[in-house]
């Protein structure tokens, strides 16, 4: 707060001017003129994948190394698969990243504020059925042992801390996403019959035995009751069962943006359920609290904190390092003893060679598809169908937040109607209280079909976007721009991919997964239709099995 | 009556002689209103910074009315153009009412001998509003009978009276707010000079001289006006009922210490921390109990309590090596360390040898701390927002059951039982949830009410029946038999099933606001 020795010189100012005349005012104004707002586009990443596009002459290898498996992609599924092969003994590998950092959609940074995402910023607190799940969770502290019937006793540090969710609605900040405020009772009526039918479907079990909605998602059962859903849009799916509220639609427009960064319109049915559904974690706390399953864990980093983890979780030693950023897989060539794979050190502008045994690409189906072309072209044929969501990402650093009625500042601050889905508090988990903070605003960009949308965003310069970010946080908090000091900007071309109807129980997803000639591998939360960290967990593991199995037949996969 | 003038003046030019006395009876009307307004503003803000509204509004009244006479005495010395007179008096109204209420908010911290600002602001307002009617009565002579000007002119008066009494509690102060109104009613006085100058052809000649006058001093009134907001921010902490004697906004809250004849008191954001009349009270049912739990305690950790007045408790044990405070406020601490009347009240305890002040955050420190510690006294703030509640969490509490000795003692401050009941049994079933043994109890602090305090143990069994022998001289609330009546809980403060609290359900931030609400407002 200014103090008011300021307000006095300030008014003085204020009254010189007045009484000076105009040449005076302009003086006053050129010395309060605001301070600039510090900030850069980031993407940088984006230039170096693109060089994969073709046309790039790329040198000649230097040197060859000879592995037993090579990763390329640093994201959580690769990273997930480097630390299984590692537990199973299979320390022979290599990760290369073509970023200057490991993270994919996990990356993270950090200022003198606060720890903030890139991407991901949450996990739901898991099913206690997804065993290696929770055995990742016991490493990394955030759960801390077991309770009685098994149940998972959470670090009350990581779960998200009171108060988890507000929405500005009718110029007033309510408790909760889902809208209560001026909702008439048609509309509640209609909301309450969604939120039953999402129970029964919790509950729900097809004829195999196995859940309707699983995660990971592989894990649903294949009943065609359900599966149906998967041929139809999830808009289609509300209009046929009666569900038109406004209020109603637009939470559920919200929840689908939210994740899979596209309209109910765009995905299915069963995939815009299961959002819903899948959700059954449960657990304890340390001091014998319940945990439900609309709790979640966060940390200011976002997912950034279960990505150093998995990273960690193998070493590599900095003699002999087993993963490499700045590193880009561009040529994948079928080998004698295996596959020969040549990456350029961006930094170093040289070529390596790799002869792996196996090769697992953890790559988006965008580098999927390039790297395969000449190889398989049918799976590059996959990889167009792929809806691939942009996303706009800010991280702002306020020196506070001009607050209108209602709910305090929560961790999840949603606007009803906006065009971005909101804002986390990356340092709501801080124990300590400061008035500064890193939000960050996420804008899944889903008002153009997803190619022209990710062009037009590549288009825009930093300025523009800073002036669309203030706008839509001036929407939220009106006058909060003066109070702005910081404003980072990242485009996420290729986000993530969306569940079009079709996608996730269709025939070529399935195919998508089968490795080529037992050499490569493939593994991406692309290849569940469904951008979640806990389906590129488990994709990173399935692949790895996929591995073991291939190089050591003998062994039972684990 | 108005009505009978108005189609002259509709069909009538402005210029026209017979406009004036309607012009100016309207002015009658409005300067009417706009000097009652001025008074009650001068009451209301007299009411609101000093405190006693009988005796302000009382003796503000007296002194505008009084000044209003010696106005209308002066009025006879002026003398020549009286319609160039009206017209400075209606910008000297407007300048010195419209900015009494911004003027008397700001200067209120600054100056020694407020009353004296006060009432001659209300002084000169009074004889400047005193000088129009009879000012305008002149003007209007000759244009009526004598019995048809007085009535007229004292009609509207009255009228402009009774409306200004009843719009200012209705609507200007709720809508608009005290600053926001005296400079409205001060612009409403430039406009009756505005109109008085520009419609009539006698002021011609000195038009042009006035017009810079008129354009400074509406833009004056403009610039108050759209900067209330900030004049208000500066001056909302001044809503007390005592005598401001310090204020200091630090990087993480207002400091804000009162005093009257027979007390002085703390303010931390607006709410009050202690009264110095029974703040003892308060520190000794803090300490004493605590201490009489664990005798053989050699080193102590404060968490909050940046006034010393609960480390002036603990010094009172020589037995006592070391007392470590963690405040987050060097502002606060170093006021408590320097300021000779604070010092006298906390006994110098911050600046002992044995005494340790830490400024950090007391969540961070006790999540870092590896020391160990007989006594932890907790002495946070109520738990009135999401950021405190934290630190009266089972997180928070399982960090301080780490930094506990074998034989430690945990106090904690718990806020009203009587007041926010499910709040302090939250407290107490918070601690009890991380394996604590507690002893809830209370004292009577007459500018609190009932107040409670919650002690735990790890491993020793806490019993309120004392052998008392080890109680310091000297004290003044905390004796054996009060010792042993702390513990006893009225039906009315009963311990009542409550949920834990948890940072992932701050149910006590939830509690307080439902049992404190009532009360806010």
């Amino acid at each position: 707060m200014p103090t008011r020795r300021f307000f006095l010189h300030q008014t003085g100012l204020g009254l010189a001017g007045l009484l000076a005349g105009p040449w005076a005012l302009e003086s006053c104004r050129s010395t309060t003129a605001p301070i600039p707002i510090k900030g850069q586009l980031r993407g940088a990443n984006q230039a170096v994948g693109h060089l994969l596009r073709g046309g790039t002459a790329f040198p000649a290898p230097t040197h060859e190394q000879h592995l037993d498996v090579l990763i390329i992609g640093g994201g959580i599924a690769g990273l997930s698969a480097r630390r299984w092969l590692h537990r199973q003994g299979l320390s022979n590998t290599l990760l290369v990243e073509l970023d200057e950092q490991t993270g994919g959609n996990s990356s993270h940074g950090q200022n003198a504020v606060s720890a903030y995402p890139w991407g991901a910023h949450y996990l739901p607190v898991p099913d206690p059925r997804n065993t290696e799940l929770i055995d990742f969770l016991r490493e990394v502290g955030t759960i801390t042992g077991l309770a009685d019937q098994g149940q998972p006793i959470y670090n009350e540090y990581h779960l998200c801390h009171d108060p988890q969710e507000r929405l500005l609605i009718d110029g007033h900040w309510q408790e909760g996403l889902v809208p209560e405020r001026g909702v008439p009772a048609s509309d509640r009526a209609q909301l309450a019959r969604f939120f039953a039918l999402i129970d029964t479907l919790k509950q729900a079990t097809g004829q195999d035995g196995r859940d309707a909605f699983a995660i990971p998602l592989d894990r649903s059962s294949a009943d065609p009751t359900f599966r149906a859903l998967d041929t139809i849009s999830f808009a289609d799916y509300l209009d046929q069962h009666g569900y038109t509220s406004p209020y109603l639609r637009w939470y559920l427009s919200y929840a689908c943006r939210d994740d899979y960064g596209a309209t109910p319109e765009t995905v299915s049915a069963w995939a815009g359920l299961h959002y819903f559904a899948a959700r059954k974690g449960k657990g304890r706390t340390q001091t014998g609290g319940l945990v439900a399953a609309s709790d979640v864990l966060t940390w200011p980093q976002g997912n950034g904190f279960l990505l150093d983890h998995l990273r960690q979780s193998v070493d590599s030693p900095p003699e002999q390092p087993n993963l490499l950023t700045h590193h880009l897989a561009h040529a994948i060539q079928p080998h004698e003893h295996g596959v020969r794979v040549l990456c350029y050190n961006v930094a170093a502008k040289r070529t390596i060679a790799i002869q792996a045994k196996a090769v697992l690409l953890a790559t988006p189906q965008v580098v999927t598809k390039s790297l395969l072309r000449p190889l398989a072209p049918d799976r590059a044929a996959f990889a167009d169908q792929v809806h691939s969501a942009p996303w706009l990402v800010a991280n702002l650093t306020v020196n506070s937040l001009p607050q209108g009625g209602g709910m305090p500042l929560c961790w999840d601050n949603v606007g009803y109607n906006t065009a971005s889905v909101g804002y986390i508090t990356a340092n709501h988990q801080d124990v300590s209280d400061q008035p500064k903070r890193v939000i960050t605003l996420y804008w899944p960009l889903t008002d153009a079909p997803p190619h022209e949308a990710r062009q037009r965003a590549y288009r825009l310069t930093y300025a523009d976007w800073v002036h669309r970010v203030l706008t839509e946080l001036e929407a939220l908090h009106p006058g909060v721009t003066p109070s702005v000091e910081q404003i980072d900007v990242q485009v996420w071309g290729h986000g993530m991919v969306a569940p079009t109807p079709g996608f996730v129980w269709g025939e070529a997803r399935q195919q998508a997964m089968r490795s080529i000639g037992n050499q490569l591998f493939f593994a991406h939360s692309d290849l569940s239709g469904i951008s979640l960290f806990e389906e590129a967990f488990y994709q990173g593991i399935r692949a790895a099995r996929e591995i073991i199995q291939a190089l050591h037949p003998s062994t039972h996969p684990v | 009556m108005v009505s009978e003038e108005q189609p002259r003046s509709a069909r009538g030019n402005a210029s026209r002689p017979d406009l004036l006395p309607v012009l100016l009876l309207v002015s009658v009307f409005v300067i009417a209103t706009c000097g009652l307004i001025y008074e009650l503003i001068a009451g209301t803000l007299a009411s609101y910074l000093l405190g006693d509204s009988v005796t302000q509004f009382s003796t503000i009244i007296g002194t505008y009315l009084f000044a209003m006479g010696i106005g209308s005495w002066l009025s006879k010395y002026l003398d020549g153009a009286l319609l160039k007179w009206f017209i400075r008096i209606e910008i000297l109204v407007g300048l010195v009412g419209g900015w009494s209420a911004p003027l008397l908010f700001v200067l209120f911290e600054y100056v020694q001998s407020f009353r004296v600002v006060l009432y001659a602001l209300v002084g000169l307002t009074g004889i400047l509003v005193g000088l129009e009617i009879p000012l305008l009565m002149r003007i209007l002579e000759g244009r009526y009978a004598f019995k048809d000007l007085v009535s007229r002119v004292f009609t509207f008066d009255y009228i402009g009276a009774l409306l200004a009494s009843l719009i200012f509690p209705l609507v200007l102060v709720p809508q608009l707010g005290l600053v926001r109104t005296s400079l409205f009613f001060g612009l409403l006085n430039l406009a009756v000079a505005a109109v008085v100058l520009y419609r009539f052809q006698d002021t011609r000649p000195y038009r042009r001289s006035f017009t810079l006058t008129m354009i400074v001093a509406s833009m004056l009134m403009l610039a108050g006006f759209l900067g209330a907001d900030r004049i208000m921010t500066y001056t909302e902490s001044l809503a007390f009922q005592d005598k401001v004697i310090y204020s200091k906004t630090t990087q993480y809250q207002r400091i804000v210490l009162t005093r009257n004849a027979r007390e002085w008191r703390l303010f931390l954001n607006g709410n009050l921390q202690f009264s110095s009349a029974d703040e003892y009270r308060y520190h000794e049912a803090l300490i004493h109990p605590a201490m009489q739990q664990n005798p053989a305690a050699r080193r102590v950790l404060v968490l909050g309590g940046g006034d010393g007045l609960a480390v002036r408790e603990l010094l009172k044990y020589p037995q006592l090596d070391a007392i470590r405070l963690v405040d987050l406020d060097p502002g606060m601490t170093q006021l408590f360390q320097q300021n000779e009347m604070l010092l006298a009240l906390n006994q110098r305890s911050l600046l002992a040898p044995k005494v340790q002040v830490l400024n950090t955050d007391a969540f961070l420190f006790v999540r870092q701390d590896t020391s160990r510690y007989d006594l932890i006294v907790v002495d946070f703030p109520d738990p009135a927002n999401y950021s405190i509640g934290k630190l009266y969490s089972t997180a928070f509490y399982s960090e301080l059951d780490k930094l506990l000795s074998a034989n430690g003692v945990v106090v904690v401050q718990s806020t009203s039982p009587y007041v926010a009941r499910r709040s302090f049994w939250c407290i107490a079933h918070t601690l009890e949830a991380v394996g604590f043994q507690t002893m809830p109890y209370h004292a009577y602090v007459p500018s609190f009410g009932e107040w409670g305090y919650v002690l735990a143990s790890r491993n020793r069994p806490l019993t309120s029946v004392h052998r008392a022998v080890r109680l310091p001289t000297g004290l003044r609330y905390i004796n054996a038999r009060t010792l042993a009546d702390l513990t006893h809980f009225p039906t009315d403060m009963a311990e009542l099933p409550t949920d834990i609290n948890r940072l992932n359900n701050q149910a006590l931030v939830r509690y307080f606001d439902d049992d404190w609400g009532p009360y806010s407002h």
